[in-house]
């Protein structure tokens, strides 16, 4: 089985380095990127499968991440992380395509629950697509061949 | 506004609303009194002059009448002819048919002889020469007597009239009845006490009066106006017995006598007091009436203002109250953002020592004592006051929160139920009774049901706690009344029999972060966060207490449909 990769997002420098000695001690495979735009070059670079995100951050803030990630990566799960406990901004959040929210001051556990939760979400519908396509495959070659003109 | 401004304000008003009226008021009934006391004076003088003249002209003639009589008598017959007794009875017989005065009738030579004499004496052969009333007819040519009593000894007035015949002088007298004379004079009536009579120059009564006074008396008291003047003298004066008179005067008979017609000014004027009573009567009911409703209406007036101004009062400070609120949770919810922030990197930092020193105990490189165990304690004490942290910034954001509120009616006999079955177990538990009284129909209220029941479990815990506080496990008890106002309004009541609160705290009692609870139990907000959200709805909020014996809380909510 795939194992999660996580990126997190923050403003604050010794909450993304004390976070990441945190997972990495959990044996969760974690990156970190200190505003919207790196985080947005790593997911260029990499596979990451889950996005913790700060809402509030100096520069592209949360939701306009949010909106940035979902148009560009519309397979990567993102939690949205808000020190503003307010109901709206999590709506807002998800109606932009977040999968989840968290409050702070969270927890390690709870963070990381909401992680594995996100992701089984995501390898759910890896797998749902993985299923679709191969049913492509036996339907029309044609469509195989249409399908690797144009890469993903 | 001050309370002595509304005292200025009252005595203001009073005085205008008295003065206002009362100045058309006195100055009409004035204006009433001094026209027509003026036109009253001046006709009753007109009306008793004109008596006095018509009555003066009617004696003037009378006497004239009876002197051209006798003359008339002196230029028919001759001396001679009336010498006889014969004659001078028909010519008295004449006289009588024609005025019933004639008593009798004289005839006396130049020496003063009775020469002849026609009634009921035997005065014949009787001289006269030094009579004053013979000296002065032989002198004047007539004379008019006053009246008096001479030998009869009954009051009588003579007139004489004297004719010269073949160089001889001879006169011829008549005696006149006063009866008749008097009551000419005497029929005279104005009104109840207006009466005319005569005087002569020494103040005798030369006829009856009505009021008093026989024939020859004399009325000493009116002596000082028996003075000489000309046409009519209108004067007011008492008589002895101190009542008041007006006078009209005019003299007859060449200044011997005195026609005098008066009458009581208090009659006279009559109509006069009776509208001075009722202008009296008027006046102070008028004045009664204008005094009372002056005073009614300042006192509403000014009742209205004080209401007012104290509702603008209350509704300032509401609104005053509500910014404030609304500002403190806008100032409060960037703080607790601000704060949850570096909370956050705490609690990871926590947690990661707390990881750090599992793992280092794992593998034995430290030791277990006192110190380390004392070290344990504060890591997770760093995380319970953290968590304690998150939890003030939670409530200081909901708070501080401005969401649109899901309003719907909400039917409050089966809300209020559920709400309070939140709380059971814990009343229950603590020996709190827990009474509903809520209306037999149903009433609905618009809004949001987790609002409503956020307001309504945070009034019941209040109600608990300040219940366990004086009772302790026993004895609590708590009551939730629902009620229609008069407004249209559904009133709610929490009441308690708890600690109560002070005064002085129950001004603050909604101010965001007071609390009396000790540090660690409350936050300061609930009730604060109650009054927004009831403030919002379009209700409000009150609180009454009474320090060792409970308090209530009332939720004036707008009243939803059914």
């Amino acid at each position: 089985m795939e194992k999660m990769k996580l990126m997190l997002v923050d403003d604050e420098e010794r909450f993304l380095a004390t976070t990441k000695k945190l997972l990495d001690k959990k044996d969760i495979e974690v990156v970190t990127a200190a505003n919207g735009m790196d985080a947005l070059e790593i997911l260029r670079q990499k596979n990451i499968h889950v996005v913790i995100l700060d809402v509030k951050m100096p520069g592209m803030d949360g939701i306009a991440t949010l909106k940035e990630i979902k148009s560009r990566f519309p397979m990567v799960e993102v939690i949205m992380l808000t020190g503003h406990a307010t109901v709206e901004s999590a709506i807002e959040g998800l109606k932009s395509g977040a999968t989840d929210y968290l409050m702070k001051p969270t927890g390690i556990d709870e963070l990381v629950g909401r992680a594995e939760e996100a992701f089984q979400k995501r390898q759910r519908l890896e797998e749902k697509i993985r299923l679709a396509q191969s049913r492509k495959f036996m339907k029309s070659p044609r469509d195989i061949l249409r399908d690797a003109e144009k890469p993903e | 506004m001050k309370p002595n401004q509304y005292s200025t304000i009252r005595k203001i008003i009073l005085t205008c609303m008295i003065l206002v009226p009362f100045i058309p008021f006195i100055s009409i009934l004035g204006t009433g009194y001094y026209y027509f006391a003026n036109s009253l004076e001046a006709s009753t003088t007109a009306r008793l002059k004109r008596v006095v003249d018509d009555h003066s002209q009617m004696i003037q003639s009378f006497l004239n009448e009876r002197k051209a009589d006798l003359e008339f008598v002196q230029n028919a017959y001759t001396f001679e002819e009336l010498s006889r007794p014969q004659g001078l009875t028909g010519v008295f017989q004449l006289l009588q048919n024609k005025s019933s005065a004639f008593l009798d009738l004289g005839v006396f030579d130049q020496a003063g002889v009775h020469v002849a004499y026609q009634g009921p004496y035997q005065l014949k052969g009787k001289v006269y020469n030094q009579y004053e009333w013979f000296k002065n007819v032989m002198r004047q040519g007539y004379y008019i007597s006053d009246i008096f009593l001479g030998y009869r000894n009954v009051p009588h007035f003579i007139i004489a009239v004297v004719r010269e015949e073949n160089n001889r002088k001879w006169v011829i007298r008549a005696t006149i009845d006063t009866f008749t004379f008097n009551d000419l004079v005497k029929k005279i009536r104005i009104g109840t006490t207006g009466e005319a009579y005569i005087l002569n120059a020494e103040g005798l009564l030369q006829t009856e009066r009505r009021s008093g006074g026989s024939l020859m008396e004399q009325d000493a008291h009116y002596r000082p106006h028996l003075v000489y003047h000309e046409d009519m003298r209108v004067f007011i004066d008492t008589d002895e017995r101190k009542r008041e008179f007006l006078y009209v005067t005019t003299w007859l008979k060449n200044r011997q006598w005195q026609l005098v017609v008066r009458q009581e000014k208090a009659d006279a004027f009559k109509a006069l007091r009776t509208a001075t009573y009722l202008i009296v009567i008027i006046s102070v009911v008028g004045g009664v009436l204008i005094i009372g409703v002056a005073f009614f209406l300042t006192e509403r007036i000014v009742r209205r203002m004080e209401q007012m101004d104290a509702e603008k009062d209350s509704l300032s400070e509401q609104l005053i109250r509500a910014s404030r609120l609304a500002e403190l949770g806008e100032m409060a919810a960037g703080f607790a953002h601000e704060i949850n922030n570096p909370l956050q990197i705490i609690k990871n930092e926590q947690t990661l020592i707390e990881m750090l020193m599992a793992e280092i105990k794992q593998k034995g490189e430290l030791k277990d004592s006192e110190n380390l165990a004392d070290i344990e304690d504060s890591i997770k004490q760093i995380n319970l006051q953290i968590s304690r942290c998150a939890e003030i910034t939670q409530s200081i954001l909901k708070f501080g929160r401005k969401t649109e509120a899901a309003r719907q009616d909400i039917e409050l006999n089966s809300f209020i139920p559920e709400v309070i079955a939140m709380v059971s177990k814990k009343a229950s538990v603590n020996g709190i009774t827990v009474t509903q009284q809520l209306q037999d129909h149903p009433l609905y209220v618009h809004a949001d049901p987790s609002q409503l029941q956020q307001v309504f479990l945070n009034l019941f815990n209040n109600a608990i706690d300040a219940v366990i506080e004086r009772h302790g496990g026993s004895g609590g008890q708590i009551l939730i009344e629902s009620a229609v106002a008069t407004d249209g309004n559904i009133n709610i009541h929490v009441r308690d029999n708890g600690c109560g609160i002070t005064p002085e705290n129950l001004n603050k009692i909604f101010s965001p972060f007071f609390t009396t609870k000790p540090v660690g139990k409350g936050t300061g907000l609930g009730l604060s966060v109650c009054y927004g959200i009831i403030n919002n709805m379009g209700g409000s909020m009150r609180v009454s207490s009474d320090p060792g014996s409970g308090t209530t809380f009332t939720l004036d909510l707008p009243a939803g449909k059914p």
